[in-house]
Formats: C-alpha cells, sequence, structure tokens
C-alpha cells in the first residue's frame, strides 16, 4: 500500500483469467464437504461436535470467498477488509460468552445450566401441568410447583 | 485580515466576481454558483455542494437539540418539577441525546468538512461515488425526519441507550425512532464506504500514505468504525423494534433471556461511536494546529498511527459502560484494561500536538482558540475517562453526572470545538469569504468559559452523588445545578454570537482570496471556493508533504494582527 | 452501477467511465472495494445474531439441541447444496462475463435465480411446518413435544436469522434479474467490462455464506 495508486495493481491481479474447471472442483469440495457436515453432525458427538461443525463450516466458508469471491486473486485491501470484519465478530462473540460463563451465577438467565434459579414459567398458554424436563438441568433439585402459572412479570 | 498573501505565485481571486487576474476561470466558476436552480442543489453530486446541504441540516438539528438541553437545564433549576412534569422530563433528555448523537455529532464533521475537503486534499475532483454521497445525505434526512416524528409524536422515554427490557414494554414511541435511528445508520455506513474507498483509489500522483493529510488519516479511521460497528446497532434496533410489536422475549429474563447480553451488543456499536464522534475532530485540530503555529506537524507517523489505534482498539473496550450491569468480573477487568490502552493513543496526540505548537510561530486566529480550549477540554476529559474506566471508581460515578460530565467534556469540548473550528478555518476554502476575526475570538471566550461553567459543577455534583435522568434531587445539589444552568446560557450565547456574524460574513464578508491563512495544507491549493471540479485542468502533483513549512527562524514573521 | 455499459455513447465492451475517475481500472478498483465493504457491514450484520445464538446455546444446551432435531435436516440438507450450486451457477456467469459470452451469462443467472426461488419454496415449507406445530418464537411456542426452558429463544433466533437471511436472499434474487436482463438485451459483457456481473455475484456469495454457517448451527446441533 505504499505506492500512491494501487488501481494498476488491482488490475494487474485481476487480469488473471483460469478455465472454469476450478469452480466445479470447489463446488464438488463443497458438496463433499457439506456431505461430511451433516454426517459427522447427525451423530452428535458430544465433546467436540461444535468444533468440528465450526471448522468445516470455515473451511467452506474459505473456498467461497477465496474461489468463488475471488479473494485469492484480490489482493490487498480486500483481503484486510474481510479479516478485520471477521476478527471484530470472533470479538463480538467471545466477550459476551466469556461473560455467561463468568458471571455471579443468580445473574444469569433463570433455568439455564448458568444458573442455580428454577425457571420461570415461560410457556404461555399452559393449560395443565407437564413433566419439567428441565428447570435448572444440572439437577440442584428445586422444580418449580408444578401446576403453578406463575403471574407473568413480563406484560405491562 | 490581510486577503492577499498566498504560497504561489497566484494573486488575489474574489471569489465570485466575473473578472478576475486568470481569464480561465470565467470558464470555471465556483461551485456555488455552478448552476443556480433549487434542482441543480437538490440533484447535485458535487461533494462541496452536498457538504453544504448537510450543513445546513446539521446545524438546524444542533439547534434542536440544544433547545432540549437548554429545557433540561431549566428544568434541574430547582430540586422540584420546574417547567414540566417527569414524564416530559424523561422524553426530553432523551430526545436531546438521540438528537445530538444520531443527528449531529455522529454525521457532523465526516459529513460536513470531510465531504468538502477530503477530495480536494487527495487532489481528486469528487468522492469514488457521487451519486451515494447525495443518496446518504437524503438517506440522513429521512431518517431523522421519521425519529423526530416519532420523538415529538409521543416521544421515547427510555433514554438514548434504550435499554431492555424497559424499550420492548414502554408505550412511548420506539418503534419510528428506532427505525429512524436505523435509517440514519445507513447514511454513516455510505459515507464511511464512500471515504474508504476514495482514499485508497483516488489519491492524486505523489501522495503516497504516508504523505495524506493527517484530517485524511482520522477520516479513514473514522470511516472504518462507522463500516463495521453501525451493522450491529442497525440490527438492534429492529430487534427491539420488533419487541416492541412481538415480545418474542430475546432480551427478557421472564422469557429466559439477558438483558446484559443486549447490552453487550448495544455498546459494540455505540463505544466505537463515540470515536466515530472524536476521531475527525482529532484530524481536524492536526490540521489547525500545523496552519497556525506554521510548523510541519511534530510526529506524523504517530499521529497517523494513533488514529488506526483508537480506532482499532476501540472495538475492544465496550464492556466499560456495564461495570455495574451484571456483567461478569473477568470481562470487567479485561474491558477495563484495554479501556486504558485506548487513552494512550490519545495522549500522544496530544504530546504530539504541543510539539507541535512548541517554537512554532503561532497565529493566534479563532480556530487556533478553539485548539486550545480543545486541548484543554481534551486533556480533562480524557482524563476522567481513565478515570471512570477504572471498575472500583466506577462503581461510585456511573450514572451519575460525573459521567455525564465526561462525555459532555469530549462531545463538546472536543467535538463541537473542533466543529467549531472547523468552520472558522475552513470558512474562506467554502465561501471565498472572511468573517470577522475580533468576534470570532469573543464568541470563543464565550464558548470556553461557558463550557466550563456548565460541566466543571457537574464533576461535582456527580462526584457528590447526584443521579443522571433524575428528574428530582435533594436539595443540597442546587447550587451546582444552578452554577451549570448559568453556564449553559453563556455557552448557548456563544452560539448565538457565532451565528450572527457567521451569516454576516456569508453576505458581507471581504473575499478571501486563496489561501488567507497562508496554510500549507493540500486542500488550500485549489482556489478558494473551489470550481465544481475542483482542480482546472488534469489532476495536480503533489510533490511536497503537507505542511510543509520552513523553519520558523528562518521564515517571515506574519504581521500578529 | 457506475461500470455498466451504455451502448449509447460508450465503445461497445467498455463501460461508461465516469468523470471523476482518472482511469477504468480506478473506476473498476473502487467498485471492487466498496462491494467488499459493503458486505463486511453484511457479515457484522449478522454477527449480532450469531452472538445472540451462541450465547442462548451456551446458556440451554439441551434446549437447543432439542430443538433443533425438530427442524427438517433432509430439507435443510437440499437447501444447502441448492444455494451452493447456485453460487457456482453465480462464478460461473463472471467466469462467462469475462469471456464476452453474454447468452451464457443469462443462462446461469437464470439458474442462479431459479435456484434461489427453489431454496425460498423449501423455506416456505418449513416456516409452514413451523406455524402448524406451534414451534415459534417467544409467546407464541406451543409446540408440546418440546417443553425445555430456552425452546421458544431458539425458536426467536431461528425466525429472526432465516428471515433475515431470506430477505437477502431476495434483495439478491433481485440484483440478479436485472443482470440476467442486462446480458440479455444489452449483450455488452466482456473481459473489459464484467465488474457488474462480478459484483452481482460477490452479493450473491455472500449469501451462501451466511447460509452455509447458519446450516450446521441450526440444524446441526
Amino acid at each position: 500500500m505504499s505506492v500512491a495508486n494501487e488501481s494498476s495493481q488491482e488490475a494487474h491481479n485481476m487480469q488473471e483469467h483460469h478455465s472454469s474447471v476450478r469452480y466445479w472442483v470447489v463446488w464438488g469440495v463443497l458438496l463433499a464437504l457439506t456431505g461430511l457436515t451433516v454426517w459427522t453432525g447427525s451423530i452428535h458427538i458430544p465433546q467436540f461436535g461444535l468444533a468440528l461443525a465450526l471448522l468445516i463450516a470455515s473451511a467452506k466458508g474459505g473456498l467461497v470467498l477465496l474461489f468463488f469471491m475471488h479473494l485469492v486473486d484480490h489482493k490487498g485491501a480486500n483481503r484486510l477488509v474481510m479479516a478485520v470484519s471477521v476478527l471484530f465478530v470472533l470479538m463480538m462473540l467471545i466477550m459476551p460468552m466469556a461473560d455467561l460463563a463468568t458471571r455471579y451465577r443468580p445473574a444469569n438467565p433463570a433455568g439455564s445450566h448458568l444458573s442455580d434459579l428454577p425457571d420461570l414459567e415461560f410457556i404461555e398458554g399452559k393449560k395443565s401441568t407437564h413433566n419439567r424436563a428441565g428447570g435448572g438441568a444440572h439437577g440442584s433439585g428445586q422444580a418449580a410447583p408444578g401446576g403453578q402459572q406463575a403471574p407473568s412479570p413480563s406484560h405491562p | 485580515m490581510n486577503p492577499s498573501s498566498s504560497t504561489t505565485a497566484d494573486g488575489v481571486l474574489p471569489a465570485h466576481d466575473a473578472h478576475d487576474a486568470h481569464g480561465a476561470d470565467h470558464a470555471h466558476p465556483s461551485y456555488l454558483v455552478d448552476g443556480t436552480t433549487i434542482k441543480s442543489w437538490l440533484l447535485t453530486v458535487d461533494h462541496k455542494r452536498i457538504a453544504l446541504m448537510y450543513l445546513v441540516w446539521i446545524l438546524l438539528f444542533f439547534l434542536v437539540g440544544g433547545i432540549f438541553a437548554m429545557a433540561i437545564r431549566l428544568e434541574m433549576l430547582t430540586p422540584g418539577p420546574t417547567i414540566m412534569d417527569a414524564m416530559t422530563y424523561n422524553r426530553t433528555f432523551t430526545l436531546h441525546g438521540m438528537i445530538m448523537i444520531f443527528l449531529f455529532m455522529i454525521p457532523a464533521i465526516p459529513a460536513v468538512f470531510g465531504n468538502f475537503v477530503l477530495p480536494l486534499m487527495l487532489g481528486a475532483k469528487d468522492v469514488a461515488f457521487p451519486r451515494l454521497n447525495l443518496a446518504s445525505l437524503y438517506i440522513y434526512l429521512a431518517g431523522a425526519f421519521l425519529a423526530l416524528w416519532g420523538m415529538l409524536n409521543g416521544g421515547l422515554d427510555t433514554g438514548w441507550t434504550f435499554y431492555t427490557p424497559y424499550s420492548a414494554h414502554t408505550t412511548t414511541t420506539v418503534a419510528p425512532v428506532l427505525f429512524g435511528a436505523f435509517i440514519i445508520g445507513f447514511s454513516s455506513i455510505a459515507t464511511g464506504l464512500n471515504f474508504i474507498v476514495t482514499i485508497h483509489t483516488m489519491r492524486a500522483p505523489g501522495i503516497t500514505w504516508f504523505k495524506l493529510p493527517l484530517f485524511v488519516w482520522a477520516l479513514y479511521a473514522t470511516s472504518c468504525i462507522q463500516v463495521l460497528a453501525t451493522p450491529v446497532i442497525g440490527l438492534l434496533m429492529v430487534i427491539v423494534t420488533g419487541e416492541q410489536l412481538f415480545h418474542f422475549g430475546l432480551f427478557d429474563p421472564a422469557r429466559g433471556g439477558d438483558p446484559v447480553l443486549f447490552q453487550h451488543l448495544f455498546w459494540f456499536y455505540s463505544h466505537p461511536a463515540v470515536y466515530i464522534m472524536v476521531l475527525p475532530s482529532f484530524g481536524v485540530m492536526s490540521e489547525v494546529v500545523a496552519t497556525y503555529s506554521r510548523k510541519n506537524l511534530f510526529g506524523y507517523r504517530a499521529i497517523a498511527y494513533s488514529s488506526l489505534g483508537i480506532a482499532f482498539v476501540g472495538f475492544f473496550v465496550w464492556g466499560h459502560h456495564m461495570f455495574v450491569s451484571g456483567q461478569s468480573t473477568f470481562d470487567a477487568g479485561v474491558f477495563g484494561v484495554i479501556t486504558m490502552l485506548v487513552g494512550v493513543f490519545t495522549a500522544i496526540k496530544v504530546f504530539n500536538w504541543v510539539g507541535t505548537v512548541y517554537k512554532g510561530a503561532v497565529d493566534f486566529k479563532t480556530p487556533f482558540a478553539y485548539f486550545c480550549g480543545f486541548l484543554f477540554f481534551t486533556v480533562f476529559g480524557g482524563m476522567t475517562g481513565i478515570a471512570v474506566a477504572t471498575t472500583s471508581l466506577d462503581v461510585h460515578w456511573h450514572d451519575t453526572y460525573f459521567v455525564v460530565a465526561h462525555f459532555h467534556f469530549i462531545m463538546v469540548g472536543a467535538t463541537v470545538m473542533a466543529f467549531l473550528a472547523s468552520i472558522h478555518y475552513w470558512f474562506p476554502k467554502m465561501f471565498g469569504r472572511v468573517y470577522h476575526e475580533g468576534w470570532g475570538l469573543v464568541a470563543a471566550v464565550f464558548i470556553v468559559l461557558g463550557f466550563n461553567a456548565t460541566f466543571i459543577p457537574q464533576f461535582l455534583l456527580g462526584n457528590y452523588g447526584m443521579p443522571r435522568r433524575y428528574f428530582e434531587y435533594p436539595e443540597r445539589y442546587q447550587a451546582l445545578n444552578v452554577a451549570s444552568t448559568a453556564g449553559a446560557s453563556l455557552l448557548a450565547f456563544g452560539f448565538v454570537i457565532i451565528s450572527v456574524y457567521l451569516t454576516y460574513a456569508l453576505v458581507y464578508g471581504r473575499p478571501s482570496g486563496k489561501n488567507p491563512w497562508r496554510s500549507k495544507g493540500y486542500e488550500w491549493i485549489s482556489d478558494s471556493p473551489p470550481p465544481t471540479h475542483n482542480f482546472v485542468g488534469p489532476q495536480p502533483t503533489f510533490s511536497e508533504e503537507p505542511h510543509l513549512y520552513v523553519d520558523p527562524k528562518k521564515a517571515e514573521v506574519p504581521n500578529a494582527v | 452501477m457506475q461500470s455498466s455499459a451504455h451502448t449509447a455513447g460508450a465503445t461497445p465492451g467498455v463501460p461508461r467511465l465516469a468523470a471523476h475517475f482518472a482511469s477504468l481500472e480506478v473506476q473498476n478498483h473502487a467498485a471492487r472495494l466498496g462491494m467488499w465493504l459493503f458486505l463486511s457491514t453484511e457479515i457484522l450484520l449478522f454477527a449480532g445474531l450469531f452472538v445472540c445464538y451462541g450465547v442462548y446455546r451456551y446458556a440451554y444446551p439441551e434446549a437447543f439441541a432439542e430443538a433443533s432435531r425438530h427442524l427438517d435436516l433432509s430439507l435443510g440438507t437440499v437447501n444447502t447444496v441448492v444455494l451452493i450450486t447456485s453460487s457456482l451457477t453465480a462464478a460461473l456467469a463472471v467466469h462467462y462475463a469475462k469471456e464476452g459470452k453474454n447468452s451464457l451469462v443469462a443462462i446461469m443467472f437464470g439458474l442462479t435465480i431459479a435456484m434461489a426461488g427453489a431454496f425460498l419454496v423449501i423455506k416456505g415449507f418449513e416456516y409452514s411446518h413451523k406455524f402448524e406445530e406451534g414451534a415459534l418464537p417467544g409467546p407464541y411456542y406451543t409446540m408440546e413435544a418440546v417443553q425445555l426452558p430456552g425452546v421458544p429463544l431458539y425458536f426467536t433466533i431461528y425466525f429472526l436469522a432465516t428471515g433475515l437471511h431470506a430477505f437477502h436472499v431476495i434483495i439478491g434474487m433481485s440484483v440478479l434479474v436485472w443482470l440476467m436482463f442486462k446480458a440479455m438485451r444489452e449483450k455488452n459483457f466482456g473481459p473489459n467490462n464484467y465488474t457488474a456481473v462480478e459484483l452481482g455475484s460477490m452479493y450473491w456469495h455472500l449469501v451462501d455464506l451466511v447460509w452455509i454457517f447458519l446450516f450446521p448451527l441450526l440444524y446441526l446441533i
């Protein structure tokens, strides 16, 4: 970026004209990865299923960015724009999740496994008692009183 | 003010007269007169005309926001109700905040002075996407009118921060105001996008990245923030409007939601937003300080990098607005530490500006007077920012007038001072006239003193525990409140003076000539006011860096007026 | 778009150069960079929803997993394949535009639009099924089969995310329709005039990119 005008560099980069084969190849790989993620997703790997799914999705996304969107040819500022955006998205994801993980527990959403408080009666219009499968699923034991409609505090 | 001297060999060019020293100017009328129909203004794609139209509306919205500020201060004169009831008060401060932030502060310097001066500083004929530029103006106006209509027709009472769950349940007019602000966001993104592309692709031969004027660096950093941060608040506003209508409960604890998540998303934009508001003002000040000290900017690269640094690091500090909201102490710690880092970049700029003035041949004109005020306010505003960034201290100060005073020191003390300095510095460039320097200095004194009188009492009030957004307060806070209101009146008076002499100068001001400040900034190479396509003939080449003044000891000392 | 050609007054196969640009290369570079910046705003827009998703999935893992099983995985997979293929045809359209084969450009865009339409139709089926089941956001949730805390939040995020995505699909389709007609009528795309095609195609790829991430996060928990 030290030349006064990057446009000539950009035009040079864009001279490349490949055959269309690479698009078909990338398409094939994308389909294969889709199949892979559907398979691994359906078997519900407990510990790192999410990480695997994200990894495959990132690979697919990377292929689309680099080859379909020609980021492999568009050098310079165009790449920087994408890289910085991704970085900020990651930051935006990490800090709130870290917040929930490290917060004073009663401040977490009630009924979640991050809180010891029982779930508020959240489902409107339930007319009969149900087997509560949740309500602090980690099992600290305080089940909400069955059948009691808690007054909904959200309506003004 | 002697309009005749100039760094080039050109003679005096009265901007709008038909005759002049150069025959070529007949064929290249100034942008002000090139096309006199209303349509030529409303459908213009000339960045300079667009900038002027922005200026008119921005000043108007500033006036409206200022009127509501005075209403707040009048209400705060007595501990109980003074001129309004509690609900009206809530609407008034919300309106003041919304207008000032979204309708004034965010667009002010970039949309007016950025639009006007950026292509001139790059030796370009216009911005990269002139039609998008025009569209951004109309999008801004559409959003502004929608938001104003909402505010005046029911009025939002949530505060400009519209935290959930209250904003999802209040019966006041959330939808039009937030949707209006959402529309304004598109204008902000469009402007930022335009500037980034312009700076990357339309620099004249000779202008490498490290010969860019520092105002351009500041605009670049600001534009990056505008482009990346604004979509987040846009989405959030749409979601909250949806919450109002459908009550999905995304942030409602009763439905398993987390209100603090709203705050994370809100402040992810709104903290970088304050850098959108302040970075351009730092850029303007770099230009002003070099021109009026008649000295090369001290530490050019440091200032350039620090602009980028503020923009980048500013995205990682948003949680310092949430120290007492229920956020975890781990997050609070991380955000607090990174916030300290942002202060370093601003301090770098302050030292470099002072280094520029030191041993310079200072020409104490109105813009320089605003620079002096700006410097004082940035230092104290910034330091109080570091103070509230300290979590343990913020527990005491959060949601008190201390915070209010802190951000007004930066928003008014830094940005509005810079806005005023810009108007005065670039007045000859934009209109080809000079204003009365004496009145300029008088008004600057009123503004600076009035500002101090308004907001220093608020630091004290906050420290003594007076909360913000409270309609009533205990008797013991009254004296300081009265002092603050008195200061606000002085400040308002200063603005009145400015509007009078500047309007007078528009009509009756003496022609300025091309470069009345003898500045070596790039934008002064073009005529004042410039012709429609900025430069006559081919794109000029810029062989020297901007603001390359001769060693002051060896140069002629300009006559001090 | 500024790089589009008008046959009147312009050299065939070369777009009209706007007055404020120094050269055609500058104009193309500016258009492309502008589009990348716009795409980054779209990424940040969706990011907010991904953050909501991340936080609430972390808080309610069982609810999210359970609710996700009630989505139709085969329809979702078909949609993913459809969208990826539409990305292929969009990329091929750019390829043919660079080679000046305007009728192929139009065909490729036509295929892309058709697949986008198919995507929306399938999504429509999924939505109507949810309406029947009662799998709706927040207070409207009445699906008996899953009664865990946090489930309505899942569906709030599901509808917001897929709704916003579908909205972008529609915008993308409109852009592609315009480009398709341009290719058919003016037949002016070529090696010196394909920027408009490229930019429209880039927007379409972004729509695909978002779905690539939405799919596993919503359907494969």
